[in-house]
């Protein structure tokens, strides 16, 4: 592509016509040429006209990894591995080696090496893996003395219902993509490279809205919430809350990241009324507001009061048991839904995979997760199920693999 | 000689102003199977003699403490120091940690009923005590009795409402005060 | 609500900016596996000796495996204007043939190739699965998933080249390489397998 046309704005009617589908195309070669040209990918403020999702790229190479600052894809698969008895420190280096390429390909839209069905390798969807480094790898590598101290297993908490088969972990993979397929298609490749090393613990697939469907917006969970209003902004605060900024190589650059499975119960959910929903959250449901605010991203006032003398928004509310101000406290949250078999009965299975991403999980995620364990009362209608925690190593260079800091 | 407030018809206005207050004191939620409030003391338009030293609320179910909030405040909206809230059973008491002045008062509660649901509501109790002075700082107030009415003012729906139930208390007062001087 | 429509006169240069995206894309699918590979980014595994590179090595890869047969693959590209022969190929952890599949007795069989092969000017010889590949007959010691190998190729000229390939899972971790079974699983054609020589 020689020169570069400038983006139109595509009218949603227009997407459902043959004859916008043209104005897509000279959009969606404007976006694919900006990503390739190693421009940030359009947010969720650009919208991807539907013929460019496909063929968006994410870089995988930098000094940190993707899928963490990325603007959230459409869809997930969390994939947890426990490290096979006798994967010693040279074993975590081949397997890392070998799924770095794998990603690295992948990632930008072309098959892995002895791809089986290289045909699901070519629309990259704005495709990310990134990977997380449980306890147990650090030890089978002896290396525990590199491993971030506060990457261990969270204290119990009251309202924890935790299962072992959706918990714990030695290595994660984390899989995003605008695609479906794609998804599936790099799970699969990478479990199979993955097999001489490790055993696959579990499996979290998870979704958002689709991508380009809801342009700019906050998503909303299954409780019909706006859900990371507060989320850290990109930039400096993002920056502060998240990334590791100093120490030596195998940490700088680094972050950690906590994902808990919380499992919504919608049947009981269905027997409050919308005020009693909008008071055990803080927020109104339809824009997002505080209970003392108009719009989404007004600052909530916890004093305010009204004319009874209690306090407009309840102090029990998850709004006012999660707020933080300090950015250097802040976490990011990148949850995604899920959504199971509903019983005979049909009772539904789902929730949340709650992501948090955060330089330092006990100075800035415990707090918070403590605050809503003694009280909040979103509890009544949501459980921990799952729990583990991984670091988030740094990213690696063209020709480098994801690990090489600490393992190399 | 206490001054007198105008009232024509003021039985017609003490039942029109009584009917505002039921549907002031009815429950912020919806929902009728939750917990709501059984008995209160001070009870929902007391008027007391003395005043109160603490404030205990009996509710239909069980109470979480850590989900119990009981707020006293004045006429003037300004909140009185109470104690936490003390949960045994079904019934929460705060301590009132400042002597109270003659005029009207505000309680509001908040509980969460035993399946999550918030339930909140309010409502008032007057101290009218014949040996103390009235509350320095109502508005308006010249007077030493509890017959001195609310000054007007644009205010919202919430507080005129309350400003209503005040009138009823205080009318109701007077009519009975009436009664009682035509008696003796 | 007003209608918005793509106005007539900025339609054309957006379709022929959409065709031309179409045909990009219709090349990459089919250049997967054959000689245009719409990227030029060397892979990360791939190297030749800087000294004398007779032919680009792209995407080589070997199989791994426990003990017995494995195999080598890669896209072998000749930029030159002269036709290059491979005649034999070696490395340290087992005896090596260049083998192809090809007619014997009415039958298709996996057996060296006569002559070599022969990576014509200007084009691409692709080494998989099923089709032609390096033969690793008898391993020394296993091949583990990861692992980089070495490969020597000797050409016709007696030119040599190295290369590295990194080993990947292509059976299944837990299958063994069973001996007298032409090829990887998941090919649909049972080759049997025939060898005339175990040169080294």
């Amino acid at each position: 592509m020689t020169s570069r046309p400038t983006p139109r704005p595509v009218s949603r009617r227009g997407l459902l016509t043959g004859g916008a589908l043209t104005a897509g195309a000279l959009a969606g070669a404007a976006a694919v040429a900006a990503v390739r040209t190693g421009e940030p990918s359009a947010g969720p403020g650009g919208a991807i006209p539907v013929a460019a999702v496909g063929s968006a790229v994410e870089p995988f190479h930098g000094q940190r990894q993707a899928g963490v600052a990325t603007a959230p894809q459409a869809h997930a698969a969390f994939v947890a591995f426990n490290l096979r008895p006798g994967t010693d420190r040279a074993g975590v280096g081949r397997m890392l080696r070998l799924l770095s390429d794998d990603a690295a390909r992948l990632t930008q839209g072309r098959p892995a090496l002895a791809d089986t069905e290289p045909e699901l390798g070519l629309l990259p969807a704005r495709l990310t893996v990134t990977f997380g480094f449980g306890p147990g790898l650090y030890a089978a590598a002896g290396l525990d003395d590199r491993r971030p101290p506060s990457v261990a297993d969270l204290p119990a908490f009251r309202i924890d219902r935790l299962q072992p088969r959706w918990s714990g972990g030695d290595l994660l993979l984390q899989i995003c993509a605008d695609d479906p397929v794609t998804v599936a298609h790099a799970q699969r490749v990478l479990i199979k490279d993955s097999r001489p090393f490790v055993t696959v613990r579990w499996v979290q697939q998870g979704f958002r809205r689709a991508a380009g469907a809801e342009p700019g917006r906050t998503q909303r969970n299954l409780f019909g919430q706006l859900d990371g209003t507060a989320n850290p902004t990109p930039g400096g605060p993002l920056e502060t809350a998240v990334w590791v900024p100093e120490g030596p190589p195998w940490l700088r650059d680094s972050t950690t990241l906590v994902v808990r499975r919380i499992s919504m119960n919608l049947e009981t959910w269905d027997l409050l009324g919308r005020t009693e929903r909008e008071l055990a959250v803080g927020r109104r449901l339809d824009t997002g507001a505080p209970l003392t605010g108009a719009a989404e991203h007004d600052q909530p006032d916890f004093a305010a009061t009204d004319p009874d003398g209690l306090t407009v928004i309840p102090d029990f509310s998850h709004l006012t048991r999660a707020h933080v101000t300090d950015d250097r406290q802040k976490i990011l949250r990148r949850p995604y839904s899920y959504d199971g078999t509903p019983t005979a009965e049909g009772h539904a299975d789902s929730g949340l995979i709650f992501t948090s991403y955060q330089a330092d999980i006990t100075r800035q995620f415990l707090p918070i997760q403590q605050r809503l364990a003694e009280q909040d009362l979103l509890n009544e209608w949501t459980s921990p199920i799952g729990s583990a925690v991984f670091a988030i190593p740094p990213g690696c260079p063209e020709g480098g693999w994801i690990g090489q800091q600490l393992l190399g | 000689m206490p001054t007198r407030l105008r009232r024509p018809n003021a039985a017609a206005i003490v039942a029109t102003l009584l009917a505002a207050l039921a549907v002031l004191l009815a429950p912020a939620s919806p929902a009728a199977a939750h917990n709501a409030l059984r008995a209160a003391t001070p009870a929902q338009d007391a008027r007391l003699a003395t005043p109160p030293t603490q404030i205990t609320l009996e509710f239909l179910q069980n109470l979480s403490p850590t989900f119990t909030t009981i707020v006293l405040t004045d006429a003037s909206q300004r909140k009185i120091p109470t104690g936490e809230p003390v949960v045994a059973g079904a019934a929460g008491m705060v301590t009132i940690n400042q002597p109270l002045a003659n005029g009207s008062y505000t309680v509001a509660y908040r509980v969460v009923s035993a399946d999550g649901h918030p339930v909140q509501g309010s409502y008032s109790f007057t101290v009218a005590d014949p040996t103390a002075s009235t509350a320095p700082d109502e508005p308006a107030s010249d007077a030493s009795d509890a017959s001195s009415h609310r000054s007007d003012g644009p205010r919202p729906m919430l507080l005129a409402a309350g400003g209503i139930a005040v009138v009823a208390v205080i009318a109701a007062g007077a009519v009975v005060a009436r009664r009682r001087r035509s008696v003796s | 609500m007003p209608r918005t429509t793509v106005s007539g006169a900025s339609r054309r240069p957006a379709i022929l900016l959409a065709a031309a995206a179409a045909a990009l894309l219709a090349v990459g699918v089919a250049g997967c596996g054959s000689s245009d590979q719409p990227s030029t980014e060397s892979s990360p595994t791939a190297s030749a000796s800087a000294a004398t590179e007779v032919l680009g090595v792209r995407d080589p890869w070997v199989k791994a495996a426990d003990h017995g047969m494995s195999a080598a693959f890669a896209t072998l590209v000749n930029d030159g204007d002269t036709d290059v022969t491979v005649t034999a190929v070696a490395t340290d952890v087992s005896p090596m043939e260049l083998h192809g599949m090809s007619m014997k007795d009415g039958k298709m069989v996996m057996q060296p190739k006569e002559g070599g092969m022969v990576v014509k000017a200007k084009s691409t010889y692709v080494l998989e699965p099923g089709g032609d590949h390096l033969m690793m007959l008898d391993l020394k010691q296993p091949v583990q998933a990861g692992d980089e190998l070495t490969f020597t190729l000797t050409f016709a000229d007696g030119r040599t080249q190295t290369f590295t390939a990194v080993a990947k899972p292509f059976t299944g971790a837990q299958e063994d390489y069973e001996p007298g079974h032409g090829d990887s699983h998941g090919h649909d054609q049972p080759t049997p397998h025939e060898s005339t020589s175990s040169a080294a």
